[in-house]
């Protein structure tokens, strides 16, 4: 099984998905990303993809099962680096990933968190 | 479509296991990038397999996706077969409607698939299910 590292950061969750994964795998992580979640009480959770070439309806799902996840957990989630062959063939998939906060780069997705995201006491 | 060429390049990939399905769609990409498929285009046949092969494990257990790559005098053509032998898709028609669903489903698989590719066709009776999935580029 791949183990994708989930690091804690200034209040913050960061993980980068780089390989494709099984969907047990993607089921392993969403249960860990969400228990780490629970124990730190972060400002928000943020998944890189940047270098992910595929994004089929069941990660989608997943994507999206997160978002709603993580906020019962009262955090934020953001996906970073969705490339651009990846964008355009969700969209004809039908799969818009309507409700999930997007960004640009990890960059952009840290910075957003940092500036207009009020800090948990 | 293919009918009387044979392929240049034929493969093979089992379809058992959800590792299966990352090593077909990998496969897919693979050979997409090897006949100078835009970027675009690998991760649409990627993800197309993704769908289908998905399928297999959900409705079927198990079952098979081939490869075969024809070029002709203008054309580089690669087909993913996508094959099993299980109960079958009972109304092809309705599979390929936009959110229809047998099981809890979004219904996306099929449809999505096709507007992924260049051509998508089904064959599909109990105890055999045939999809074939093409891409089409020009050679340069
Ligand atoms: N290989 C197959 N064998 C038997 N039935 C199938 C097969 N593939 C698809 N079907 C039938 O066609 C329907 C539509 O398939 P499709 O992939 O579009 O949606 P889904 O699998 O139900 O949901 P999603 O793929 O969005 O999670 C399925 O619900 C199932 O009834
Ligand atoms: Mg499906």
């Amino acid at each position: 099984m791949t183990i994708i590292p989930i690091l804690y950061l200034k209040s913050t969750l960061i993980a980068s998905i780089q390989t494709e994964l099984t969907d047990e795998e993607v089921l392993l992580f969403q249960s860990n990303l969400l228990k780490k979640n629970h124990k730190l009480n972060t400002k928000g959770v943020i998944i890189d993809v940047s270098t992910l070439d595929v994004i089929d309806s069941y990660m989608a799902k997943v994507l999206k099962d997160l978002t709603s996840m993580v906020k019962l957990q009262g955090s934020v989630f953001l996906l970073s680096g969705v490339k651009p062959a990846v964008s355009s063939t969700l969209v004809d998939m039908g799969m818009m990933l309507n409700n999930v906060e997007t960004f640009l780069s990890l960059d952009q997705a840290f910075d957003y968190l940092s500036t207009k995201v009020q800090a948990k006491k | 479509m293919m009918n009387g060429m044979s392929p240049e390049v034929s493969e093979h990939v089992p379809i058992c296991s959800t590792k299966d399905i990352v090593t077909a769609r990998q496969k897919g990409r693979e050979l997409a990038h090897c006949f100078k498929f835009s970027k675009g285009e690998q991760t649409r046949f990627a993800t197309a397999i993704s769908e289908l092969t998905r399928n297999i494990l959900t409705y079927a257990d198990t079952g098979s996706c081939q490869f075969y790559v024809y070029t002709d005098k203008n054309y580089h053509t690669i087909m993913a077969k996508i094959i099993d032998h299980g109960p079958g898709i009972e109304n092809p028609k309705l599979a390929m409607t936009d959110g229809y669903s047998s099981g809890n489903g979004l219904g996306l698989g099929l449809p999505g698939a096709k507007r992924l590719v260049h051509e998508l066709s089904i064959k599909s009776e109990p105890g055999l299910t045939q999809i074939e999935i093409t891409i089409r580029q020009k050679k340069y």
